[in-house]
């Protein structure tokens, strides 16, 4: 691994780029890992949801007194209860204009709107006694024609999902640079029609929440499995017109969330209201059906796409049709567009093009609501793209490695603006693509694929570059009106014998947050790690922040966790410097012990506390024993610190069935500095393996009535171990200049382009038979399709 | 809603005896009545992994079996396993090799590690990835955890050889 | 979901079609028939227990006759509130003709359902569907006295059966 930085720190003390294991696992590991259905608080009444079978209807009566005098019943909700306390939501940003979207309340109050909206709520001694009392609720549902089809909701015709709005489509927009007229005239044109399948995050862990109310004080506690408790502060507050003060969200451990659990349910806010209503705590846990009903789903797409190219292989301009079918209203508060936006803005940005047109169309439906989920909008237009340059590459005779190289953006092109109007600040696309060339040994698996082909055995490869967003300014939401933090914020307190508690708005799900924060702080400061202990996901504690989405933890959540421990440093060498009669600027901090310039150890950071916290008296006149340090930092410079990587797929398909072995995936990414390898690299793996489950086996799949029909693990498939590789991963580091650190994301890297590279790679496969496939998931159905077999 | 049965179930070494309804599965009666929260709920239908338990020494899924289904039985837990230091070579090796994230899976995974090191050799790591094949991971792609389990394998044999 | 099928029985049409036409019958042969009451000539009042993969429940609906042409068929429309299980409807266009002093029975029906058994069970609603043709045809044959009705031929069932408009 090539080590770039110029950091001050590099020379020091060195936990910044280590290979360090996760402090946080070992209770993961012993099973001691408190996630939010673990959490049992006295007089707890849990939840159960009723709900709709159909995917549009009219709600008329429902009879809820039977369920209501059931054994362990403590009260049956219907919308009109939360209707009284609990101000709608409207999944809608000012920056995308034009939006429409229907209010919702946390129970369906006139009209159903997808197959699982809960209409009733019971809650009971026990889950069991609750569902035990859904089965006596009665609800008399009207059915209307519901809306299933991207097309068909467009028409004139077609049953609208939500009146007011006169539309199904929720949304539009159109993305100009240049004269793609002139770009296509005279040109070469490869195109393609692509289909993404929806997608759900199939988490370990369900959705769970634990809303306690207690009316003697007001105050409202929710234990929660969320990706950012700070958003659920804002909005448990706002809209059920509580004092924010006297709110407190805590996100326990997290079995995984991927995006998914940053997004409101009507269960949570159910929850809540039901524990405001009765001044008893309530618990929600989703089982798994639920969890497919209801947990946001994503990736539903269908992309037209069309590349210019000159003779000699020279793109010229791409146009983009995207028409994305959502749910039947914007999910909030980070609604149902930024994944297609972002797919008509990331399509062709790794290439040198001036020519661009790209319309996308968002369109209601009454399925479950659809928003961001793992690398949002990346693996589309990684896709769509990927496979357009090698369609291009075919077409004028060039090798996939060779069309890239041509039509890369250039090192000297730096700060460099794409069509869709992204900045770059650099990045390092050919770099990547020469170390994995040589990674894959590409000259010899073509020699295999050529043997392999003659005794029939048809292996593919294909590869795919991707750029990432990471690291988001607030012109990702702020700007748009939503409450979601682009900054974020740190306290360190130091110990009375040296340590460091560290208390950051950054968010733990797995992926090694607090660990790198350790890495940071304890290297900032001048400790070992194994003194800094990191808390993280609790609103009466941590600080106002962005918490963990977009790739963000690393490069925001880690400068402000740097700046925040020079500040303590820098208060630290104060007090030691009047203390020890020398200027502080003498002074150094290393494992723990002040040192002068000879490196003579002066007094440890413990004796320090000890004498600020219980001896000030022996102070020198003038210090305050200050050793809390707060410190918040906003990303300034460039909106997005974009990274970029490539991946490779190997696979064989199997022509007579249909099945394709992933025989090998490899990863070369770029994430800038890397604050620890060991974490980069898995998460670069588990990101991996989401993409290959989009490229084979993943969708959710509707019939035409607006029934999920595959609502179970038995029938959505998800990747497991017998079917995924090894995965080879190499790094280079294109540190930002923007922060001290350098560091950018890569958590949604791995899922960024891994089906790029596997749609690519079955397709090289198939082309000895002229066969070709623009749909993902590739299943066995679809591949003998593409080969005319079926 | 039916008569409480008495059961009568050895615990992480422990004798436990309860009352509990005949539909209420071993998972909700570790979890809720004994505490015991390191054993996971993930689809209720055998197909994750999550609720892995040991039961008479062989993974067995929790989800699908009935606590009264364990009357007489013995049954250990995560929590027992790591207690009494029987998988402190796999949790170690999971530590350092990073063989988790999000932890959900983890103590399903362990069962089935357990289970597929017991009989002793080193296992290929098909082999391995073929006996994880019933625990479901979203967050570590599984490389990770094929690899801690080789590691422990290989360090377990080495022990048996130099203990010859 | 779409599946067709086609018996021979071995008796006279208008036995059979009398037989296809009594509630009593009707009540005895469809599979976990608990209730099955005529409200008019066109319509009955029924209760069904039904199980399709993991979810078992009881359906209170109802069935009517529409389309009658004595004694060449008629077709049965069903549709019943499974509770929580969710709803299921059904339409069975049913054909008698003669064949000598037998009588070829074909039947096309469509299914849709809705909720928990349509997340649940629609992987399995084809083959158990199927299942409670031949469970219903053989207590038919059963009633007429006769031996059991015999399956002619291919059924032919829709390949497309989930109706998922993305394939």
């Amino acid at each position: 691994m090539t080590a770039i930085s110029d950091s001050p720190f590099r020379a020091a003390n060195q936990y910044i780029g280590k290979s360090l294991p996760r402090p946080g696992a070992k209770r993961l590991l012993a099973g001691r890992g408190r996630y939010t259905d673990d959490i049992v608080v006295p007089r707890m009444l849990y939840a159960a949801f009723w709900r709709s079978p159909f995917a549009h209807a009219r709600l008329g009566a429902i009879s809820i007194e039977a369920a209501a005098a059931m054994p362990g019943v403590h009260r049956v909700f219907i919308g009109a209860d939360f209707a009284a306390i609990c101000k709608p939501w409207v999944g809608t940003l000012s920056h995308f204009a034009g939006m429409k979207s229907a209010p919702q309340l946390p129970l369906a109050t006139e009209k159903v709107l997808w197959a699982g909206h809960p209409i009733a709520m019971v809650i009971a001694e026990t889950r069991a006694q609750a569902e035990d009392a859904l089965e006596a609720i009665e609800v008399e549902l009207d059915e209307l024609e519901p809306v299933v089809d991207i097309d068909a909701a467009q028409l004139p015709d077609s049953t609208l999902v939500y009146e007011e709005a006169g539309s199904n489509v929720i949304f539009r927009t159109r993305i100009e640079s240049g004269s793609t007229a002139s770009a296509f005239e005279d040109a070469e044109v490869v195109e393609a029609e692509f289909r993404f399948g929806r997608h759900t995050a199939v988490t370990m862990e369900l959705r769970s929440i634990l809303a306690d109310y207690d009316p003697s004080d007001g105050r409202l506690t929710v234990h929660q499995s969320t990706q950012t408790p700070y958003q659920f502060h804002d909005i448990y507050a706002r809209h059920f017109g509580l004092s924010e003060a006297h709110v407190r969200v805590v996100a326990p451990d997290v079995g995984g969330s991927f995006g998914m659990k940053l997004h409101l349910y009507h269960e949570d806010m159910a929850v809540v209201g039901a524990s405001i209503l009765t001044g008893r705590p309530v618990k929600f846990t989703a089982d798994r059906m639920e969890s497919f009903l209801t947990d946001i789903h994503a990736r539903d797409h269908r992309v037209r796409a069309r590349l210019a190219i000159s003779a000699d292989g020279m793109f010229r301009g791409i146009e983009v049709d995207d028409v994305t079918g959502v749910g039947p209203f914007s999910a909030y508060p980070r609604t149902s567009v930024v994944e297609g936006n972002q797919v008509v803005r990331l399509i062709g940005a790794a290439y040198r093009l001036k020519d661009y047109r790209a319309d996308l169309t968002v369109v209601a439906q009454n399925k479950t609501q659809m928003s961001q989920y793992r690398a949002v909008g990346h693996p589309i237009a990684c896709a769509v793209t990927e496979r357009l340059v090698d369609l291009a590459g075919a077409r004028v005779g060039l090798d996939p490695f060779e069309i890239r190289r041509r039509n890369y953006v250039t090192q000297d092109m730096y700060p460099h603006k794409t069509p869709s109007g992204y900045s770059f600040e650099r990045l390092s696309l050919e770099e990547c693509l020469d170390k994995l060339h040589e990674a894959m040994d590409y000259e010899a698996l073509r020699k295999d694929q050529a043997r392999l082909r003659e005794a029939g055995i048809h292996r593919g490869i294909g590869i795919a570059t991707y750029v990432e967003i990471t690291n988001p300014s607030p012109a990702f939401y702020g700007v748009g009106g939503a409450h979601i933090s682009a900054q974020d914020g740190c306290v360190l307190k130091v110990t009375s014998s040296g340590g460091i508690q560290c208390l950051i708005s950054l968010s733990e799900l797995g992926q090694g947050a607090e660990a790198i924060v350790g890495q940071i702080v304890a290297e900032g400061v001048g400790i070992n790690p194994n003194l800094v202990r990191v808390i993280t996901g609790d609103t009466d504690m941590t600080p106002v922040g962005g918490a963990t989405w977009a790739c963000r933890g690393a490069g925001i959540g880690g400068e402000t966790a740097l700046q925040a421990s020079k500040k303590l440093k820098g208060r630290i060498l104060e007090i030691a410097g009047a203390i020890l009669q020398c200027s502080p600027g003498k002074l150094d901090i290393s494992d723990g012990q002040i040192l002068d310039q000879g490196g003579n150890i002066r007094m440890s950071l413990g004796e320090l506390a000890n004498l600020a916290y219980f001896r000030s008296d022996l102070l020198p006149k003038g210090i305050q024993p200050e050793l809390t340090v707060a410190h918040h930092y906003a990303p300034s410079g460039y909106p997005f610190a974009f990274t970029n990587g490539i991946h490779g797929s190997l696979v064989e398909v199997d022509v007579e069935t249909g099945f394709v072995k992933i025989l090998k995936h490899w990863v070369i990414e770029d994430c800038g500095r890397i604050l620890n390898p060991l974490l980069v690299d898995e998460q670069i793996r588990g990101g991996v393996v989401q993409g290959l489950g989009a490229a084979f086996f993943e969708e959710c799949l509707y019939s035409k009535s607006g029934q999920l029909l595959n609502g179970s693990m038995a029938d959505y498939l998800v990747p497991m171990a017998c079917e995924m590789p090894d995965i080879v991963i190499g790094h280079v580091e294109t540190p930002t200049q923007d922060t001290e650190l350098g560091a950018k994301g890569c958590g949604e890297a791995g899922t960024a382009a891994a089906s790029g590279a596997a749609l690519n790679a079955v397709n090289d496969a198939l082309s000895p038979f002229k066969a070709s496939i623009t749909q993902l998931p590739m299943t066995p159905e679809r591949i003998l399709k593409a080969l005319r077999v079926v | 809603m039916s008569e409480q049965v008495s059961i009568t179930v050895k615990v992480n070494g422990s004798i436990v005896r309860r009352m509990v309804e005949p539909r209420l599965t071993l998972l909700d009666f570790l979890r809720r009545d004994l505490g015991l929260t390191g054993t996971h709920a993930g689809c209720e239908m055998g197909a994750c992994g999550a609720c892995l338990v040991s039961l008479e020494g062989r993974a067995v899924h929790s989800c699908l079996m009935l606590a009264v289904q364990a009357d007489d039985l013995s049954v250990e837990t995560i929590e027992g396993l790591s207690e009494n230091g029987s998988i402190a070579d796999l949790q170690a090796a999971f530590f350092e090799r990073n063989a988790l994230q999000c932890g959900y899976c983890t103590p399903g995974v362990l069962i089935t590690a357990r289970d597929c090191l017991s009989t002793g050799g080193v296992p290929s790591r098909d082999e391995i990835r073929d006996a994880l094949s019933g625990n479901y991971c979203r967050c570590t792609g599984y490389e990770a955890i094929v690899d801690a389990i080789e590691v422990v394998a290989r360090m377990r044999a080495a022990n048996a050889e130099g203990s010859k | 979901m779409d599946i067709t099928g086609t018996y021979r029985i071995s008796a006279r049409r208008e036995v059979v079609w009398a037989a296809l036409n009594d509630p009593e019958t009707l009540a005895r042969c469809i599979p976990g028939c608990k209730e099955l009451d005529a409200k008019s000539p066109e319509e009955m009042a029924a209760k069904v227990a039904l199980k399709i993969g993991p979810v078992s429940a009881t359906f209170a609906g109802t069935v009517r006759f529409e389309d009658i042409v004595a004694p060449a068929g008629y077709t049965l429309v069903g549709q019943g509130n499974g509770g929580l299980a969710g709803f299921a409807k059904g339409r069975a266009v049913v054909r008698l003709t003669d064949e000598g002093t037998d009588t070829i029975l074909t039947y096309d029906a469509k299914a849709d359902l809705a909720g928990k058994i349509a997340s649940l069970g629609s992987r399995l609603i084809q083959s158990t569907t199927r299942k409670l043709a031949d469970q219903f045809f053989a207590k038919f044959a059963e009633t007429l006295g006769i031996a059991s009705a015999v399956s002619d031929q291919s059924e032919t069932a829709d390949a497309a059966d989930q109706e998922a408009h993305s394939t």
